[in-house]
């Protein structure tokens, strides 16, 4: 309003010259008060904040093979992992005794996961089983899925820099893997480890 | 005297560039919440979902079905609860189950004991053949609960399904 006023009066400006000084301190821009703005936006923020989740839900793809099914497989060709009702957790590999996993050190599974399936005789053939107590906690059995879910992708990632000398192409990764719950006979296995 | 009235105690700060950061920040976190859904609001848990390597996948937003295996938080019993994203499917599915009363025809997802659950999975699979299920379970839980579940998706065909898992480092 007080600029309108001053735009009007622009015609007399030259006549007046003594108030210049007066007019140079007019300002055309303005304040507002921030304030109330300010707090209601750092509100609005930390509710924001407090009230979001980061972590969004992932998932975790299963298939289990349908119920008829019964595959007869060659034994030398099975790695087996075993969750005890403890929460021990062992592998074998073939026939062989089971061997205890230090619980500290989840990555084995991983490292042997990669190293039996990329053995020449072993490359799509073999059979990663894993076979869990009911009792034993469900985090833990999704943490050794998750190994080795990462040593399935560091097959597929090895097999994609071998080439087929047939073919020419990369190698291809058929993934063979089953869940199942423990067998009395692999319970009395594993049970004085 | 005059002079000294004059003077002022307070000061002004320019405050424009902290309301642009806090303008540009509320309206990140206010584009990015997701808010519980209906379901999650009605429910008297929390899962503690299990934590795995942070990847990119989602869980689908759309026909889906939850299987949760939930600790309750009051009184500590564990149960078997099925959701249904799909409204129209839900509609179909809750009353095609026997012996549910009018009241819980209406909730969005059931408590319910295991033959429900597979009732229920089996009448979801008639409805819609091509929805997806996907088992919400609590880390804590003994992998019986979850197993039983398997079993019972195994048995209605349903051979493909996802676990709901978490990043680490949360």
């Amino acid at each position: 309003m007080a600029g309108g006023g001053e735009a009007l009066g622009s015609g007399g400006q030259k006549v007046k010259r003594g108030k210049s000084k007066r007019k140079a301190k007019k300002r055309i821009g303005f304040r507002i008060d921030m304030t109330p703005l300010v707090d209601i936006t750092f509100l609005l923020l930390t509710f924001f904040m407090l009230t979001t989740t980061m972590a969004a839900p992932q998932i975790m793809e299963m298939s289990v093979p349908p119920e008829q099914e019964e595959v007869e497989v060659a034994q030398s060709q099975l790695l087996q992992f075993f969750v005890r009702d403890d929460g021990a957790i062992f592998y074998s590999i073939g026939a062989d005794t089971p061997e205890k996993i230090d619980p500290k050190n989840l990555k084995q599974i991983r490292e042997i996961s990669v190293r039996e399936n990329m053995k020449p005789e072993n490359l799509n053939k073999l059979i990663v089983a894993l076979y869990t107590s009911g009792e034993a906690p469900y985090g833990l059995v999704v943490t050794i899925l998750d190994e080795l879910n990462r040593a399935e992708a560091i097959i597929v990632d090895n097999l994609k820099k071998e080439i087929d000398p047939q073919t020419g192409k990369p190698k291809e990764r058929q993934r063979r893997f089953t869940i199942a719950p423990m067998l009395p006979d692999q319970v009395e296995l594993i049970k004085g480890l | 005297m005059a002079k000294v009235k004059k003077k002022r105690v307070g000061f002004v700060i320019d405050m424009t560039p902290l309301v642009d950061i806090t303008f540009l920040l509320l309206t990140f976190f206010m584009f990015t919440a997701k808010f519980k859904s209906e379901a999650e609001s009605q429910q008297k848990f929390t899962i503690q979902r299990p934590k795995v390597t942070p990847d990119t996948t989602t869980i689908p937003q759309n026909d889906l079905a939850v299987i949760k295996v939930a600790i309750d938080s009051v009184t500590g019993d564990t149960n078997y609860y099925y959701e249904l994203t799909n409204e129209t499917d839900r509609a179909k599915v809750w009353g095609s189950v026997e012996g549910l009363t009018p009241e819980q025809r209406q909730l969005l997802q059931l408590k319910v004991s295991k033959e429900v659950l597979s009732e229920l999975v089996r009448n979801t699979r008639i409805v819609r053949p091509n929805t997806k299920f996907a088992i919400d379970a609590d880390r804590r839980l003994r992998f019986q609960w979850i197993q039983d579940a398997m079993d019972i998706l195994r048995r209605q065909q349903a051979t493909k399904f996802t676990f709901v898992t978490e990043k680490t480092g949360m």
